[in-house]
């Protein structure tokens, strides 16, 4: 191995006995995979659709491990370094800003290729069922799946020579692979068989998707194709895209490596209320609530761990909270009067969908930033010591970071709310199903915040607690959509619903009657899977809080 | 609450970890008012001392109380009794100084306006008033220290338990926490200090615990540690040539006991020696040197600091008397 930087970063990495754990968990997954679609009856399919089938949910499931699990080796690299101060020492050495960027690219490959020299076996079991070409499905389906982990690789690297911390560093990469990879499939999803610019570009966001390409490839269609067949070549506009994105986060990540990624100013602490009376008014008027007031401190009736939480996020400070609150609202009502207008004809369903997709969407990315650090964060930094030093019980600290959490989500979900008094307005009948939606969501919020919260305080760092948290749930609502892609397969219609039954979109999209969910009755069933799924991570997190609050 | 008698008892306080004996047998007493400083090298102790002391850890035996109140049971009251600065700061993102200390205030339940003129007051006594505004993550190591101190204040503990407050600061701002600590001496509070810089210490503190290997080996005031190494007292004769260095050892090596240590420094012409020898004897070793011949310019007892009693304390030279001054150092708290 000739590259000491690449030496070094899978040195360090795999002679871990958490790698080699890591490593045998991919096999088992991947059996997992083929074994859950292997043919068990006594015919033989001479067309090889079943083996098609089975290749199907594999790749899948491969594209998804690795967008699950390989983001967070490249977005904790440079950071991680910069942080520990071995960067320093790396800039120091005559390696160039190229050499050390393209020693960590290949480190992280080297992972990535691990992960898919891992799947060989499985695949080849695949290819055992006949029906399957070396030179169709296979190359093309791994051809893919490398573009997705330059992809990844290069994104997260980027994101990481821009973060200031692992846990950012690792959010804002998992946020970013959800929106190339599950988000911008959405647009298309709504505009496809459209004409304009609309359309132009929400054909253009797919094929940043390696979904999209997958499903090109495997011939599934498009995602929700709802009867409408692409002429598009998506995977070569993806195998483009994702070459572009990744040569631009390349150049963004070499420019960032030199001795100015140090530079970090101190703020000042600049205060409004010593700043001149024009410049206050101004300032009151552009934030309404300006964050560089000063505080009167806390009220007597306050949980002060709440109001700390909310003080500790960049995002936690009332102005920004009122943004996303806006956002939200002007979204939801933005989609429900392209609907009154009938400028689309999307029908109440789609665009109740659309609605229910984006507040999902919106929890799974929010949620687990919020809650996965909520202890783990304060063991990283030596908060947690000085907390159990003060008077308040274990309990008490406990329902202030989760109200800091329950009250920010309620209002992300309040604020789509406008959204849906339109639409029953519009279709009376609705009423009852947008009833349930919102319990839908309602639980759906705090499930995701009690299992990330439960996920994280299992862990001293924040970053792999965030990163289990998003994995975690990322699984809940994945794996069992992995299963509905196939549900005109050998899946049947039960296996499906009973897949669907502990997914949180699924049961929402269900209600609101979205094509493609509403032959599913995933109702009580998903709310008494969340209710109890939420009740086991309440009591492992108070438990867990409680065992690290003991005196040694 | 009585502050008028001993506030911080340590009786037969053993912790062990496993097979791992991390404190043996620890016994002290404290004042109120009294500034105690507890040295010893990494892993002697000292940090699992203080995590007993403020109920993070719980002791194998024996048993540990401030004001009263033990230190396992009364937990709660505990927390109210002891101001504690850990060894790592404990920063909040994005929190400014007054926000920092605001949380704390309400965490222990001090009403809004009394709160208020509380943290005016110990960032007036700390000198953080100036940073009030800052992001307490960005602030230097040594403006965080202060702010720590501050955050210990809030609640008016009777105790304060600082580790290594010290601990990476520069000259200046060693300087600046050395009178902090005065000063909190002097408004009545019993301080409990952990640090690796003895010379601070040896100014400060009224009484000093040398720990290691878990064992409490002395107990006093500077004086007493210092006298308790001085039994075997260092001396220099300082002479006129070097070639009168090896006739001059030869002698001090006949007048004193066989084991002593006699170091020859003929470059300096400077004979060093290390006896346990009463003032008689070092009269009549004078005498004979000036019989021989030998011209002395200089002829005196080197001091021993803190530093040197640490020394021989840790390297184990200084053990085998220690429980006997650890027991006086018991009686004159």
């Amino acid at each position: 191995m000739a590259d000491p930087i690449m030496q070094r970063e899978l040195l360090s990495v795999f002679r871990t006995r958490r790698m080699f754990l890591f490593q045998c968990g991919l096999i088992c997954i991947f059996a997992g995979l083929v074994i859950v679609r292997w043919p068990s009856d006594q015919h033989v399919a001479l067309s090889g659709t079943r083996s098609q089938d089975v290749f199907r949910l594999f790749a899948y499931g491969l594209l998804t491990t690795q967008l699950l699990l390989l983001p967070v080796f490249p977005a904790t690299n440079i950071v991680g370094e910069k942080n520990r101060g071995t960067l320093a020492l790396l800039l120091n050495t005559p390696l160039g800003p190229w050499r050390i960027y393209m020693g960590k690219l290949l480190a992280v490959l080297g992972i990535a290729g691990i992960i898919l020299v891992l799947s060989l076996p499985a695949a080849a079991a695949c290819y055992a069922l006949g029906g399957l070409s070396l030179t169709g499905e296979f190359p093309r389906a791994y051809g893919i799946l490398a573009l997705t982990a330059l992809e990844c690789a290069a994104l997260g690297l980027c994101v990481s020579s821009f973060s200031n911390s692992l846990d950012e560093a690792v959010r804002w990469t998992y946020g970013l692979l959800l929106f190339v990879s599950v988000l911008s499939l959405g647009p298309h999803q709504f505009f496809q068989g459209s004409e304009g610019t609309l359309a132009d570009l929400g054909a253009w966001l797919r094929c940043l998707s390696p979904y999209a390409a997958m499903m090109s490839i495997l011939g599934s269609g498009d995602v929700a194709g709802q009867g409408l067949h692409s002429s598009d070549s998506v995977a070569w506009r993806f195998t483009v895209n994702s070459l572009i994105v990744a040569a631009g986060a390349a150049l963004a990540t070499v420019a960032r490596l030199n001795h100015r990624i140090f530079d970090r100013s101190r703020p000042q602490g600049n205060i409004s209320d010593d700043q001149r009376l024009a410049i206050r008014m101004l300032r009151r008027l552009m934030f309404v609530v300006d964050p560089q007031r000063r505080g009167r401190g806390i009220g007597w009736l306050v949980n002060p761990v709440m109001i700390k939480e909310f003080r500790c996020r960049r995002f936690g400070r009332l102005h920004w909270l009122l943004r996303l609150v806006a956002a939200c609202a002007i979204l939801s009502l933005a989609l429900t009067y392209a609907t009154t207008r009938g400028t689309l004809d999307w029908g109440v369903e789609t665009i109740g969908g659309i609605l229910v997709l984006m507040q999902v969407a919106l929890l799974v990315l929010i949620t687990p930033s919020l809650s996965a650090g909520l202890i783990s964060g304060e063991r990283e930094s030596g908060g947690w010591t000085l907390l159990t030093m003060t008077p308040l019980s274990v309990y008490r600290i406990l329902l202030g970071k989760l109200m800091s959490v329950v009250l920010t989500l309620a209002l992300v979900m309040c604020a789509t709310l406008p959204g849906y008094v339109v639409m029953v307005y519009i279709e009376p009948g609705l009423r009852f199903q947008v009833q349930r939606v919102v319990i839908c969501l309602a639980a759906t919020a705090g499930f995701a915040m009690l299992l990330s919260a439960a996920a994280g305080s299992l862990f001293r760092r924040t970053a792999p607690a965030t990163a289990t948290a998003y994995a975690a749930l990322l699984s809940v609502c994945a794996v069992p959509l992995l299963i509905w892609m196939g549900r005109n397969a050998p899946f049947g219609h039960d296996t499906v619903e009973t897949a669907l039954s502990i997914n949180p979109i699924a049961a929402a999209l269900s209600v609101i009657r979205t094509p493609g969910f509403q032959e599913y009755n995933l109702l009580p069933a998903n709310w008494w899977f969340l209710g109890i799924s939420s009740f086991v991570s309440l009591l492992v997190l108070i438990a867990q809080t409680r065992r690290i609050s003991r005196p040694l | 609450m009585n502050t008028n008698g001993p506030v911080v008892i340590l009786e037969h306080l053993t912790k062990r970890y496993g097979t791992f004996t991390a404190l043996d047998d620890v016994s002290l007493t404290l004042n109120s008012g009294q500034i105690f400083g507890l040295i010893g090298p990494n892993g002697a102790g000292k940090t699992t001392t203080i995590k007993i002391l403020v109920g993070l850890v719980r002791a194998t035996l024996g048993k540990a109380s401030i004001a009263g109140a033990d230190c396992v049971r009364d937990a709660r009251r505990i927390k109210r009794l002891v101001g504690y600065m850990p060894d790592q700061f404990g920063s909040f993102d994005n929190m400014r100084v007054w926000e920092y200390l605001d949380f704390f205030g309400a965490a222990f339940g001090i009403p809004r306006r009394l709160r208020v003129k509380r943290i005016a007051e110990t960032m007036e006594t700390t000198g953080t008033t100036y940073m009030k505004d800052r992001f307490v993550e960005s602030l230097s190591h040594g403006m965080q220290q202060r702010v720590g101190v501050a955050r210990t204040l809030l609640h008016d503990p009777l105790v304060l338990i600082l580790d290594e407050p010290a601990n990476g600061l520069d000259p200046q701002a060693r300087i600046e926490m050395r009178n902090l600590l005065l000063t909190l001496a002097q408004m009545g509070k019993t301080l409990i200090v952990t640090s690796h810089i003895l010379p601070d210490l040896s100014r400060i503190c009224d009484l000093v615990g040398i720990l290691t290997h878990g064992r409490l080996r002395a107990f006093g005031t500077v004086d007493q540690i210092s006298r308790l190494v001085s039994q075997r007292r260092t001396f220099e004769a300082h002479l006129t040539g070097a070639e009168q260095v090896a006739p001059a050892a030869a002698i001090i090596r006949q007048a004193i006991e066989p084991a002593s240590e006699v170091t020859e420094a003929t470059d300096e012409e400077v004979v060093r020696f290390r006896a346990a020898i009463s003032e008689t004897d070092l009269g009549n070793l004078l005498v004979q040197l000036v019989r021989a011949g030998i011209p002395v310019t200089q002829f005196h007892e080197v001091q021993t600091d803190l530093e040197e009693a640490y020394m021989s304390f840790a390297s184990g030279s200084g053990a085998a008397s220690a429980p006997a001054l650890a027991a006086q150092g018991a009686a004159h708290g």
